[in-house]
């Protein structure tokens, strides 16, 4: 599908600001728990949608945000390519708009960077309205301020997205996956060691009993770490066992995730210890992003989190509730707000309260 | 009695936490800041202050709002875009002095630097981890990483490896009135909006830096450098677009014509063809058995494209030699024209082969030659216009040259800038690249921070009234852009 | 870089060579990187560039004679920048005309200028200095720290080979310079016999001086001038009569020699014969460097080896000590930021303590790092500071000394 329609939805957000009426922005609706619960009229992105140039020698892609992600994904796959940040769909219906307003990255991240590290423009609309582009579709560029990557995160509190300019990569030839059983303490260093060290690492994660390694990348670059490594105390995965375990990582389908348990994202260095706190932790990106299964207070993980310089977010039956941030903090994002959306039409309290 | 002059009032005001020493006063001590890398447009500051604790700096920020006096940061002084430009009614805060590395941490592979520290000096710190900082700007030697963020320098590796927005993790800021913020986090997220990414190439309009935690990255096991010979500049081209279109990555992929090779070999001599009319550097990193296989297959692309030589590098000395000339382009440009003025766009690659026949048209226009070092892998083309700014007249048709050259960018869908920001050079051509509303929304996003408009007004984004001069200037040829500027 | 400097300065030979230096300039700030006192101070008033900045206000016609000279006189003229510079700028030639000018258009202190005068009195005086170390030893307890620190200590060393025959057809003419003659004798004795073990014969001048350099940083370009004329004299029977060089132990020394061509160029009787002295000029390094190292590698101490800015900025040799020193069997400790100056810097150590003092901490750090068994140098400027900082278990030498050592019938 290919469909134009940013002066259909230009129009409908220059409405929205002159009736000061609150929008509900949404694409495939996928990720509506990534953020607070918003109050307003629902304005669906999803006519707005195809891609809009594509030249792989360039490796960039620009696509309207409402093309469904998985479209994106196969016209890259079939030249060989793919979107960097190894993104989370938790739905076929998710759009690319969803996924960069979410700012959403899998296990590769530490590796080949995050969503906001490959987005290279964007076209949106403002708060007033109108239709502004930012970036652009080269690899560098530094004219004005960094508003596609500010953009990246938002979950469009300061802008509905149009499209965006992201840059992608060659797909690995070869991938292969490790694993090694071990505890905790060693677990945490060990993935530390490993990333300062030239392998062509693309996730390390620990499940509380094995340590998980992924290797992508050429051919004898693969073979050659995996020589290493098995040496060591590693051993080969099945290939579809260790697909597997990425994607259910990704996607939060991973047995861990169920239980009854709150569901927290804890965001650190990645070399900390262990917090002290009651429930279950699962370590992705080397240790810097960290799950945690808990029925302990709000209060207590903030505590924790804070003692290692971190950030949580709780997952609640109303949404995801981000860590408190301090009052200069809040204040400056407050004025950003209403640098881009004056009357509070976009997507408000999606990110905190009155944002 | 007579009011103080506000120089006087002011500098009154800063002894009362700063030495004599870091407050210079003397036309003859402020004049050697009026410009930065740039040395073509100069101002002289009203006052200079060399603050050296954080503290300082949110005193002489809290002055400045106070008494509206506006402040322009400066770092190395090695900015090519007049980032750094004093302003005659302002205070220029160098940060030079905050030149410490405060804290390595090799697990976690970050590293805590103050802003004025030399970007090489934290890969020459680390080394002995086996990390290194990925950014590489030409004149990584000098620069500082403060300057750095805020240009979001890139480099000869960012294609592979990023700018200086994806190596930074956390930054200190002082606003401009006296408040002092963290963004980013020593994770890899912090929560609310990407405040990094917006702070990084804000060009010293938002805040100042006063910290910066870097990402770094461990040091490749091989690297391997060709270096290919074409008797034409756009066989180089393709060759870039075939090397990168058979899925291969080069850490590195740089091209020179042939002013820019024979100026860098006379400085380097890193053995660099001089009768060639373009050279590739293609640099190769990872696995031995990696860059061996990449090796052989770049060789053969390069000779398809039809390069009548490709040399490999023989050991490490080679390849930092091979890197060394094309460094030291810039400023080699000395040895063969008093001056140089370096533009910075950047292009779709494809689109190279016309875009080198334009700027070819234009040189010959204007009769000013032009050498060319283009960051090929990323489409940043650096023309580097060749003049004498004790001629008469030439610094201007230089000027609006380079000019015609950003705008020739734009219109085949690039950039005016890759990597040295707008500053004071390119402020007019940011007209051409935003329309009005697009403008006025980078305004409030500066209003947001800087209420008063206090830090480096001027720069990097005009305001809409200075467009439209700039347009009606386009019909009134011969103007100068800048008339309130000193100039050559 | 744009210059304005007035048309009657560039009537001059020496505007007209400043003016064309400046041009080269492109302002990039590369030698800041690289220069001591900026990277200590973080002023850019005390970098190359800001120095050439200063210069350039002082020719023009504009700026404060006296500001400017404060900041040249930080410089230490270690050439760092010069290695450094991509566009070809000779700093320090500039250096030479600024402080010129300087000197002329301003007023320095009495107490500087009767330092800078006491120095000149002394230094290049092999006698008077002498003469003076040995009442100063004395008299240690009531001098200024700075200069108490700095006398070298008395050297009981053996100055054995002091008067070997002239016994090879290879013949060179080796320079005795004046504070090396009096605080280290036993440095030429060593090259000396290195020289001999390599087939090359030693002949000494007895009515040569001082090689000027002190005189030449110390505001007084004319005395110098007429030292370098007397030298010249003293030397040329002996070149003529088929001494294959000119050699240097002290690269200070020597760097001052080779630039004789340059210094004396306008002077219509010597100018010729300056070039041809000047090109004759080798450093010790570049003899030995020549010759094949002897095949018995006995143990050798590790060796931290201090390049001093002389030798590898201001005669290019950067690397040949090192290689000799490999090629002779000793294991060298990597030393960080090997480019920068130890502080010593000629007369610097006295005339500015404070920075030759911080330069000196920090280039001890450095030289320590590998743990070395020995400090060795080239230069005896370099030597004597070094020594002051280190403590005594860590000898610091002249790396011929070393070279010495590994000779048979010690």
């Amino acid at each position: 599908m290919n469909a134009d329609q940013h002066e259909r939805l230009a129009e409908q957000l220059r409405d929205a600001f002159e009736h000061q009426q609150a929008l509900r922005i949404r694409g495939g609706g996928s990720k509506a728990f990534c953020g607070r619960a918003v109050q307003g009229v629902a304005l669906d992105v999803r006519g707005h949608c195809g891609i809009v140039e594509y030249q792989p020698t360039e490796l960039v892609i620009t696509a309207r945000a409402g093309t469904p992600l998985l479209d994106v994904q196969a016209a890259l796959a079939e030249a060989g390519q793919m979107l960097p940040f190894e993104p989370p769909q938790f739905s076929p219906d998710a759009t690319l708009g969803g996924v960069i307003a979410c700012g959403l990255s899998g296990p590769r991240r530490p590796f080949t960077g995050a969503a906001r590290d490959v987005v290279l423009g964007v076209g949106m609309v403002n708060g007033r309205g109108e239709v502004l582009r930012f970036g652009g579709q080269v690899m560098k560029n530094v004219a004005g301020y960094d508003i596609s990557r500010l953009m990246t995160g938002a979950q469009g509190t300061l802008g509905l997205l149009l499209d965006v300019s992201l840059k992608v990569l060659p797909t690995p030839v070869c991938e292969r996956s490790l694993r090694a059983d071990m505890d905790v303490a060693d677990a945490i260093v060990a993935m530390n060691r490993l990333a300062g060290r030239p392998l062509p690492l693309s996730a390390t994660a620990f499940d509380g009993e094995v340590l998980w390694l992924r290797l992508s990348g050429a051919e004898p670059a693969v073979a050659e770490a995996m020589e290493a490594l098995c040496g060591e105390i590693f051993v080969e995965v099945e290939e579809l066992t260790g697909q597997q375990f990425w994607r259910d990582l990704r996607e939060r389908q991973h047995r861990f995730f169920s239980g009854d348990d709150e569901l927290w994202r804890l965001s650190l260095p990645a070399a900390s210890p262990a917090l002290d706190l009651p429930g279950r932790t699962f370590y992705d990106w080397g240790g810097a992003q960290r799950w945690l299964k808990t029925n302990a207070e709000a209060g207590a993980v903030h505590v924790a989190i804070n003692k290692v310089g971190g950030h949580a977010t709780r997952f609640t039956s109303d949404g995801a509730v981000a860590q408190p941030l301090s009052p200069a903090l809040a204040a400056l994002h407050q004025r950003l707000k209403q640098a881009f959306d004056p009357v509070g039409i976009l997507n408000p309290g999606r990110l905190y309260e009155g944002l | 009695m007579t009011a103080a002059s506000p120089q006087a009032a002011l500098a009154q005001r800063f002894r009362a936490f700063l030495p004599d020493s870091s407050i210079l006063v003397t036309e003859t001590e402020r004049r050697p800041y009026e410009c930065d890398g740039l040395s073509v447009y100069r101002r002289l500051p009203l006052l200079v202050v060399l603050p050296e604790d954080i503290n300082q700096v949110q005193r002489v920020l809290r002055i400045c709002a106070e008494l509206a006096v506006p402040v322009v940061a400066r770092g190395a002084g090695t900015g090519l875009s007049g980032g750094a430009l004093p302003l005659t009614d302002g205070v220029l805060l160098s940060l030079a002095k905050f030149n410490r590395i405060l804290d390595i941490d090799p697990l976690n592979r970050t590293a805590r630097v103050q802003p004025g520290v030399r970007n090489l000096a934290i890969s020459e710190a680390v080394a002995e981890h086996g990390l290194y900082y990925a950014p590489d700007p030409s004149s990584q030697i000098a620069c500082s990483i403060g300057g750095n963020v805020a240009e979001n320098a890139g480099g000869v590796h960012c294609l592979k490896y990023g700018l200086t927005v994806h190596n930074i993790v956390q930054l200190g800021i002082v606003t401009m009135d006296g408040e002092q913020f963290t963004v980013g986090g020593t994770g890899l997220d912090a929560p609310g909006y990407d405040l990094l990414a917006l702070m990084t190439g804000s060009e010293g309009l938002l805040g100042v830096i006063v910290e910066v935690v870097v990402k770094l990255l461990p040091v490749p096991d091989t690297a391997q450098v060709l270096l290919a010979a074409f008797d034409d500049v756009v066989p180089a081209g393709d060759a870039v677009g075939r090397i990168i279109g058979a899925g291969i990555i080069p850490a590195g992929l740089e091209m020179m014509d042939n002013p820019a090779i024979r100026a860098a070999e006379a400085f380097a001599h890193a053995g660099y063809p001089e009768d060639a009319a373009a050279i590739l550097l293609c640099e190769l990193d990872g696995s031995r058995a990696e860059v061996e296989t990449d090796v052989m297959r770049v060789r053969k692309l390069l000779a398809q494209c039809g390069a009548r030589e490709v040399r490999i590098a023989r050991d490490a000395d080679e390849r930092a030699l091979f890197w060394k000339g094309r460094k030291a382009a810039f400023p080699a440009m000395g040895r063969i024209s008093p001056d140089y003025y370096c533009m910075d766009g950047t292009i779709p690659r494809h689109r190279l082969p016309e875009v080198l026949s334009g700027i070819e048209t234009l040189s010959r226009d204007y009769g000013l030659p032009v050498a060319n070092v283009f960051h090929a892998g990323d489409g940043n083309l650096h023309p580097l216009i060749l003049f004498d700014a004790n001629r008469p007249g030439e610094l201007q048709r230089t000027e609006e040259m380079g000019g015609k050259i950003l705008e020739l960018c734009v219109a085949v869908g690039g950039s005016i800038t890759g990597e040295h920001g707008v500053g004071m050079e390119k402020i007019n051509q940011m007209c051409s690249q935003f329309s009005a509303a697009e403008l006025t929304q980078m305004h409030a996003v500066k209003a947001a921070f800087d209420p008063a408009g206090l830090l480096n007004p001027g720069k990097a984004v005009p305001t809409l009234h200075r467009c439209a001069e700039f347009g009606a200037m386009h019909v009134h040829d011969g103007q100068l852009p800048f008339p309130e500027l000193e100039r050559f | 870089m744009q210059t304005q400097l007035p048309e009657s300065l560039l009537d001059s030979p020496q505007g007209r060579e400043a003016d064309a230096i400046l041009r080269r300039c492109v302002h990039c700030g590369f030698c800041n990187a690289t220069c001591p006192t900026y990277q200590l101070l973080g002023e850019e008033l005390d970098g190359p560039r800001g120095r050439i900045y200063l210069i350039k206000q002082l020719l023009e016609g504009e700026g404060d004679a006296d500001t400017v000279r404060t900041h040249l006189d930080r410089c230490l003229t270690c050439r760092s920048c010069e290695t450094t510079c991509p566009s070809g700028v000779k700093y320090s030639r500039l250096l030479d005309i600024g402080r010129e000018q300087a000197e002329r258009q301003g007023t320095r202190p009495w107490q500087q200028r009767v330092m800078r005068w006491g120095l000149r009195q002394l230094l290049p005086f092999p006698r008077r200095f002498a003469l003076l170390l040995g009442l100063a030893r004395v008299l240690r307890p009531l001098l200024p720290q700075s200069w108490a620190t700095a006398l070298p200590a008395v050297n009981k060393a053996s100055v054995a080979g002091a008067n070997i025959a002239v016994r090879h057809p290879r013949r060179v003419i080796l320079l005795d310079g004046c504070v090396q003659s009096v605080a280290a004798p036993e440095i030429n004795c060593a090259a000396a016999r290195v020289l001999d073990h390599l087939g090359i014969s030693v002949q000494r001048v007895t009515d040569g001086g001082c090689c000027g350099a002190v005189e030449q940083h110390l505001s007084a370009p004319q005395v110098a001038a007429q030292r370098m004329r007397r030298n010249i004299d003293a030397w040329w029977p002996l070149t003529e009569a088929g001494a294959e060089a000119i050699v240097s132990t002290a690269s200070a020394c020597g760097l001052q020699v080779k630039d004789y061509g340059h210094l004396l160029r306008d002077d219509p009787l010597y100018a010729d014969k300056a070039q041809r002295i000047s090109a004759q000029v080798k450093d010790i390094a570049e003899l030995v460097a020549d010759s094949p190292a002897p095949s018995s590698a006995g143990p050798r101490p590790r060796v931290a080896f201090h390049s001093p800015c002389t030798l590898q900025h201001g005669q290019r040799l950067g690397g040949v000590v090192e290689q000799i020193l490999r090629d002779w069997g000793f294991e060298l400790t990597p030393v960080a930021d090997g480019h920068l100056c130890c502080g010593s810097a000629g007369a610097y150590s006295l005339l500015q303590p404070v920075l030759s003092d911080r330069l000196r901490a920090d280039k001890l750090v450095a030289l320590r790092r590998g743990s070395p068994q020995v400090i060795a140098s080239a230069n005896i400027g370099c030597l004597m500071h070094l020594r002051q900082g280190a403590e005594s278990s860590l000898p610091v030498r002249h790396w011929v000394e070393l070279l010495a050592d590994c000779l048979p019938n010690k």
